[in-house]
């Protein structure tokens, strides 16, 4: 069993998980879609995309939801320990792109030791940030060793 | 009767359950879940709950009762409450339903909520899409 790494007695409001960037590439995008089952052709068919007004290929939002909680976990260590998120998908995420995650703890709860982030994710396209993932919230439970 | 979707959804089918349909944890598909993320441990990612959605999803895409345009929705919100890891090599039951159909601004909301089961009845995860269908 993966071992959880964070204490809940290190963590207060404001503290701030470790940041994780990726990069988005066509195999990423289509391996995704195997691996999810999501074939939309928004994601895997340039000239589709073009007919609905977009440059090319977008990535999945939940490509996108499955780094930040990718992100989380590898914050975690075990990721029994994350048991609720719920984000809103806002800004299409093209190939090409860097993607960023991040959370911020905004409430704690010493009787149950349940963690409640803000969380998100953001793109930065020639000095200009965009959300794909803004007023995210994610839950996670950090049980007593 | 089944209406070309131009129209907005249906919203007589609020709450209306779907199928259950068997949904495996299955071994090469965890690895390339695992692979798109870099997740180098030997664990199942969280939100490989998505690929259990995408089990159901194509039923109710499909239902010529809701009327859902697919070609005009864009996926808005994604909720999940994980109860337990998923195991590799188990096999849940994946039971949607529509929790919410709602029409704001010209747009459709649909929110689908799907319980995956485990073999022994309890809940592993309760997965909730929320899908905008833009006003054509």
């Amino acid at each position: 069993m993966p071992e959880l790494r964070v204490r809940f007695e290190d963590l207060s409001v404001g503290y701030g998980i470790p940041k994780l960037a990726r990069s988005v590439t066509r195999e990423d995008v289509e391996r995704y879609a195997d691996a999810s089952g999501d074939r939309n052709p928004l994601h895997l068919d340039d000239g589709f995309a073009r007919s609905v007004g977009f440059p090319g290929v977008i990535a999945h939002g939940m490509f996108t939801m499955g780094h930040l909680a990718h992100c989380l976990t590898d914050w975690l260590g075990d990721p029994s320990a994350l048991s609720r998120m719920d984000v809103q998908l806002r800004a299409p995420v093209f190939l090409g792109d860097v993607i960023v995650a991040d959370g911020r703890v905004k409430a704690l709860d010493p009787k149950t030791r349940t963690v409640v982030l803000d969380v998100w994710v953001t793109v930065d396209r020639d000095g200009t940030v965009e959300y794909p993932i803004r007023r995210g919230e994610a839950e996670v439970r950090l049980s007593a060793e | 009767m089944a209406e070309e979707a131009a129209g907005p959804m249906n919203p007589a089918l609020e709450g209306k359950a779907y199928p259950a349909v068997p949904f495996t944890v299955d071994p090469e598909r965890v690895a390339r879940f695992r692979a798109t993320f870099g997740e180098e441990r030997d664990i199942v990612p969280p939100t490989f709950a998505t690929a259990a959605e995408w089990a159901v999803f194509p039923g109710i895409i499909a239902d010529p009762e809701l009327g859902l345009d697919f070609s005009r929705a864009v996926h808005a919100q994604q909720e999940y409450e994980w109860h337990r890891p998923f195991v590799v090599g188990e096999t849940l039951t994946a039971r949607p339903r529509i929790a919410l159909i709602r029409e704001k601004g010209g747009h459709g909301f649909l929110t689908v909520e799907t319980e995956l089961i485990g073999a022994d009845g309890a809940i592993v995860v309760v997965a909730r899409a929320t899908l905008i269908e833009r006003g054509a």
